[in-house]
């Protein structure tokens, strides 16, 4: 495996579109209780100043003395007190609106709250909330988990989120399921935050643990269950120890489509309930899914109860296209490797062998497998099952993302799946008459010789080394 | 590179804030400051005009020295944001200082009728109209001071020693912030904003209620002034205060000490209605250590016949004999509690009134309910004895108020009240269950269905009398209730808020101030809040530090490349570190302890030299991974150790070392210890090579 220094790939690509036009900045008053929403395109920059008041974005507080710069957002700065904004750049679109879910969102950290004191008390005998956020796509889960958790910090705990949602990645890229205690403020510009950089960060960085799902929806196979039981086990494992994270509990963020069903059968949103203990079920928007969550889990026993709360849609809440959601993706995967705006990460180019590359590709069911039912079910006793393929790179790898475990390519495929992931990296290029392949890895030396499991999500990404 | 302009501020009201004396050091200091930061003149001079108004009276003068020092030694453009509210900031501050103090401010405004002394500048320090307004204003509350011997109030401006005669023209309603609108200001600017940021946050209109008209029917309320009760009040938490300091573990003087900053905070942004703020004094007094003006306790002469609305004809009128006033008050208030006890203490001693703010507030806060309460049969005419049980012996029971189990979204005041309580600061001090309201057979209804509100006074009340609660005299059928009341105090209005949907969609703005007003000293760069405590200044201190740790312009340039992510067992071990605990602390919990812990400590700075950049470890043949070091404020290579001109891995060279007898070289990776390296272990360097 060698590493080519030479090669080293500068800075992201400038993106000359991205500055300001013009530094006209207009300014924008907000009444107590009211939240400004808006949208901005991947190509342009909307610069945020507070002059005056308070206002947060999904929770976290404004600065005074920061200009913020949103790009590819689609985001809603709230105020409790009123404020003053200083806006520079353009959006697509912005507006004021008054009739917001942020009191129901206050009154459910307060409802934490009381739990978590409570966990305090007990001396953490008992252990602080577990809510599982659940509702369709677009009905802004990820907005209220962020709310949830910037709340929770600005409290002083230490919150932990879970991401199971492989659509969007927390901390990491699409396609990864990870988890991260918060005990630093969650970065506004920069989605959740960066997990650890070899150098000082602006905003305290995140320790995630992630693992790699590799599809995009949730099965009910031999992947999904297996993972959030094998997180769910590492969670409470860290839970054990961690009294602060222990006291503030968790939130989970999940993908919209296990809020679907089937027949009014949630499996995946019971499975995560029994793993991670869920006390707290709150269902965005949808009535029905309320209604079939709460009879589901309203007799269960006492010590197990689960507490099934309806939270109203926030009128903000826009379909984010499917464009605009593989834009995202693609921003999230360069944030990755390059970094996010001013604070640029220096990815580091290679070469390397087939040979050194041992690539285990997620099997998919096809469309038969899922419908028979019983049968998929998911059983941990079960061994020998075949979950991956063993591939040796071609063409078809180029552009694709590979998530490199921390197992070795000689362990059977349930520890493969069950190892956590060290990091990702890119192919840049794959030449099959010299059997080499260029890559883009994070950081310059040698990668580890453990397995890489190449998923068929998040799909390729073009250009990102160009 | 400057600091931005918040910051700088901040910086210096930290500063100012320890400012509580005369010292030339202190007051040179901050003008050093005010000189160097000329570009943020104009937030130093905000910065300075709030504290001098915020300040206690006794420490006006110090920081009116540091104005007087800036504006005569750093000049413009001082002179210009100072003199503009120079009239407010010097007279606000004048009307509330001792004659002494005010003595030396009129010097001081002599000094600045003048031009600055051995300066080339002949113009007067503040132009002579800014001077001249005020000092008419001081010859007019001098000449006012002189014709009367007892202090009364010409328009606004009382002149007036410090002893808290009450007096008030009775015409004047509640005022609002600012507190002393200094009479025809002819400075003021017109759009000139007198309220704080969060202006809009409360609804402060509290809406009229019968309480109100029930006490101002027979004589109008002897009002308090607001500017003594502050003094009082700062006294009062200064006290508290130190008290804590010698003893921290004390859970009463630690909710007591809450529950009056809260009450300050309150008395800071709100404006109260008279009445509450004759209780919040009574209170206060009440709490002082030596309280001077306490009243003299009247003979227990329990009230028969005592109406449950409204006030008996023959009841004196409340505040207007200060000797009188706790008592009538807490008869009043008696109404509307519970019958406590109906055996009266024995040889009751001047007890000061505990409750009636709580009562008063709890009553305030539930209109609804005490105004509609059909004379409920068990209730008994209360003899007030025995209800302020002494308050000798301090009892741990801060004395959390009953969870309210339907709230009163409507009342106003709830969200006003809800600032009596300091959220989450303070630990729950007994591990109690939260218990449900407890309906006695002898509690009122008003009390089994009470408010959120009412809730967060009684606990304030209770934080405040500090200890009565929890001894209830002679086993009357309210002893129960003490246990009731233990549940921890911060949690307590939470409690209200079940996890159903219905009750999300709550409104309870009162809560919201638990994620701002409770921790007020904001981080200008990234927004993070911070608790107006000392504990809580450290650690800003140390969360700025850590700003400027990160803050290296150089480093983008340096090749900063995303890390590995933690394996699964390192990150359910891992703990994480808060930039704000002490560094000793985040020492021993950063790094997750592993055996080879010492080796793999060391480090080198990145080698210039390119061929040795490239090197690989000599053992191991791999390469070694740059990282950012805060100590060394450098990238380095971690677990690397320099021998005789060649880089190793630490933790190889110790395994080898170990293997081959070579002492691992002791010396520190510091630029120097490389170089005694270098020199000393040169030879054993070469054996390694051929090895």
């Amino acid at each position: 495996m060698i590493s080519l220094p030479g090669l080293n790939l500068a800075a992201p690509p400038t993106e000359t579109l991205s500055v300001p036009t013009s530094s006209i900045t207009r300014e924008q008053d907000l009444p107590a209780n009211t939240e400004y929403r808006f949208e901005v395109s991947f190509s342009r920059t909307l610069t945020v100043r507070l002059r005056s008041g308070t206002a947060e974005y999904f929770g976290t507080e404004l600065a005074p003395s920061t200009t913020y710069s949103f790009q590819g957002t689609k985001g809603a700065i709230y105020t409790w007190h009123g404020c003053k904004l200083e806006l520079g750049g353009q959006v697509e679109s912005d507006y004021v609106a008054e009739e917001t879910p942020m009191m129901s969102h206050a009154n459910l950290h307060f409802a934490l709250e009381m739990l978590r004191d409570r966990s305090v008390v007990s001396n953490s005998v008992e252990m602080g909330p577990r809510v599982l956020v659940v509702g369709a796509e677009n009905a802004g889960k990820t907005a209220l988990v962020k709310t949830l958790t910037s709340y929770a910090v600005k409290s002083g705990r230490q919150p932990m989120v879970i991401n199971l949602d492989p659509r969007q990645g927390l901390l990491s890229v699409p396609g990864s399921l990870s988890a991260a205690a918060f005990s630093s403020i969650v970065d506004i510009e920069e989605g959740w935050g960066s997990s650890p950089i070899s150098g000082p960060s602006p905003v305290p960085v995140k320790m995630p643990l992630v693992y790699h799902y590799g599809l995009k929806d949730p099965e009910e196979g031999k992947l999904f269950k297996p993972l959030v039981t094998r997180m769910a086990l590492a969670v409470t494992s860290r839970l054990e120890e961690d009294k602060a994270s222990k006291q503030a509990g968790f939130v989970i963020d999940s993908s919209g489509t296990i809020s679907a069903g089937k027949a009014g059968v949630y499996e995946n949103i019971e499975h995560i309930v029994s793993e991670f203990s869920v006390n707290v079920l709150i269902t965005i928007g949808s009535e029905r899914l309320y209604s079939d969550l709460s009879r589901k889990f309203s007799n269960r026993s006492s010590d197990e109860t689960v507490n099934v709360i309806r939270i109203d849609k926030s009128g903000g809440c826009v379909d984010r296209s499917e464009e605009y959601m593989k834009a995202l993706r693609h921003s999230q995967i360069r944030e990755y490797f390059f970094g996010h705006g001013e604070d640029a990460l220096a990815p580091s180019s290679m070469t390397a062998d087939f040979g050194d590359l041992n690539i285990f590709r997620v099997i998919e069911n096809d469309e038969s497998g899922f419908a028979a039912g019983d049968a998929e079910d998911y059983n941990p006793a079960s061994t020998g099952v075949s979950i991956y393929e063993r591939i040796t790179p071609s063409s078809t790898l180029t552009n694709k993302l590979l998530a490199i475990t921390t197992a070795s390519p000689n362990d059977k495929h349930e520890v493969i799946r069950d190892s956590s992931v060290r990091g990702y990296i890119y192919v840049a290029d794959v030449d099959e008459a010299k059997r080499k392949v260029r890559l883009l890895s994070p950081q310059p030396g040698h990668f580890p010789g453990s397995a890489m499991v190449l998923g068929s999500w998040p799909e390729d990404v073009a250009g990102l080394v160009s | 590179m400057s600091l931005p302009a918040a910051e700088v501020a901040a910086d210096f009201r930290d500063a100012l804030q320890d400012l509580r004396m005369n010292s030339r050091p202190e007051i040179s200091n901050l003008t050093l400051i005010a000189k160097e930061n000329t570009e943020y003149a104009q937030a130093i001079s905000t910065e300075l005009e709030n504290h001098i108004r915020t300040t206690r009276p006794e420490w006006k003068l110090p920081s009116l020295y540091v104005l007087d020092s800036i504006v005569k030694n750093v000049g413009t453009p001082y002179t210009v944001y100072l003199g503009r509210n120079l009239y407010r900031t010097f007279m606000d501050a004048y009307l509330v200082v001792d004659q002494a103090t005010r003595k030396a401010m009129e010097g001081l405004l002599r000094t600045w009728k003048q031009s600055v002394p051995e300066s080339m500048e002949t113009r007067p320090v503040f132009p002579a109209n800014v001077t001249g307004d005020i000092e008419n204003a001081v010859n007019k509350i001098r000449t006012v001071a002189a014709q009367t011997q007892v202090p009364r109030p010409m328009h606004a401006l009382p002149a007036r020693p410090p002893s808290n005669v009450a007096w008030r023209d009775t015409s004047t309603p509640p005022q609002n912030l600012p507190r002393y609108p200094a009479p025809n200001d002819p400075r003021r600017p017109a759009g000139f904003p007198p309220t704080p940021q969060y202006g809009a946050s409360m609804p402060v209109a509290t809406p009229p209620m019968p309480f109100q008209q029930q006490f101002n029917s027979p004589q109008p309320m002897s009002s308090v002034d607001l500017a003594d009760l502050k003094a009082e009040l700062a006294q009062l938490v200064a006290t508290t205060q130190t008290s804590f300091a010698h003893n921290p573990a004390d859970r009463d003087i630690q909710t007591k000490l809450q529950a009056l900053l809260s009450l300050k905070q309150i008395l800071d942004t709100q404006t109260l209605p008279p009445q509450q703020l004759e209780a919040v004094r009574k209170q206060v007094r009440s709490l002082a250590p030596t309280p001077a003006p306490l009243p003299a306790f009247a003979p227990p002469t329990p009230l028969q016949g005592f109406p449950q609305h409204g006030i008996p004809p023959g009841f004196p009128p409340v505040g207007a004999l200060p000797a009188s006033a706790p008592p009538n008050i807490a008869q009043l208030l008696a109404g509307f509690r519970p019958p406590v006890q109906t055996t009266p203490q024995p040889a009751p001693t001047p007890q000061p009134p505990t409750f009636n703010l709580a009562d008063l507030l709890k009553r305030v806060s539930s209109p609804t309910q005490s105004s509609s309460v059909p004379a409920p049969a068990p209730f008994q005419p209360p003899p007030f004895t025995g209800f302020p049980p002494p308050i000798t012996t301090p009892v741990p029971a801060p004395a959390a108020a009953v969870p309210p189990a339907a709230a009163n979204p409507t009342a106003n005041l709830a969200a006003l009240l809800a600032q009596f309580n300091k959220p989450g600061a303070v630990p729950p001090p007994v591990p109690a269950t939260p218990v449900q309201p407890m309906a006695t057979p002898q509690l009122p209804p008003q009390s089994a269905s009470s408010g959120p509100a009412p809730g967060s006074a009684e606990w304030l009340l209770a934080a405040l009398g500090g200890t009565s609660r929890g001894t209830p005299a002679n086993g009357t059928p309210f002893a129960a209730q003490p246990m009731a009341r233990q549940i921890s105090a911060p949690t307590n209005v939470l409690n209200d808020i079940e996890f159903t949907t219905a009750s999300m969609k709550k409104p309870r703005l009162h809560l919201i101030s638990r994620l701002y007003e409770v921790k007020p000293n904001i981080c200008a760069t990234c927004g993070r809040r911070f608790e107006n405590t000392p504990e809580g200044k450290e650690k800003k201190a140390r969360h700025m530090d850590w700003h400027f740790k990160v803050k290296d312009p150089d480093a983008a340039k340096r090749g900063v490349h995303r890390s590995w992510y933690m394996s699964e067992k390192d990150w359910i071990d891992y703990r994480e570190v808060d930039e704000t605990t002490p560094a000793t602390n985040a020492a021993t919990t950063n790094s997750v302890a592993k055996p080879k812990r010492q080796a793999k400590d060391r480090y080198v700075l990145v080698p210039q030299d390119p061929a040795l950049q490239h090197a690989p470890c000599p053992i191991c043949q791999e390469k070694f991974e740059t990282q950012w070091n805060v100590d060394a404020n450098d990238f380095v290579w971690m677990d690397a150790l320099q021998v005789g001109g060649k880089i190793y891995h630490a933790t190889c060279f110790e395994e080898y070392s170990k293997g081959a007898g070579i002492p691992m070289p002791s010396t520190p990776d510091s630029v120097l210890g490389k170089r005694k390296a270098e020199n000393g272990v040169g030879v054993e360097g070469k054996k390694v090579r051929s090895f």
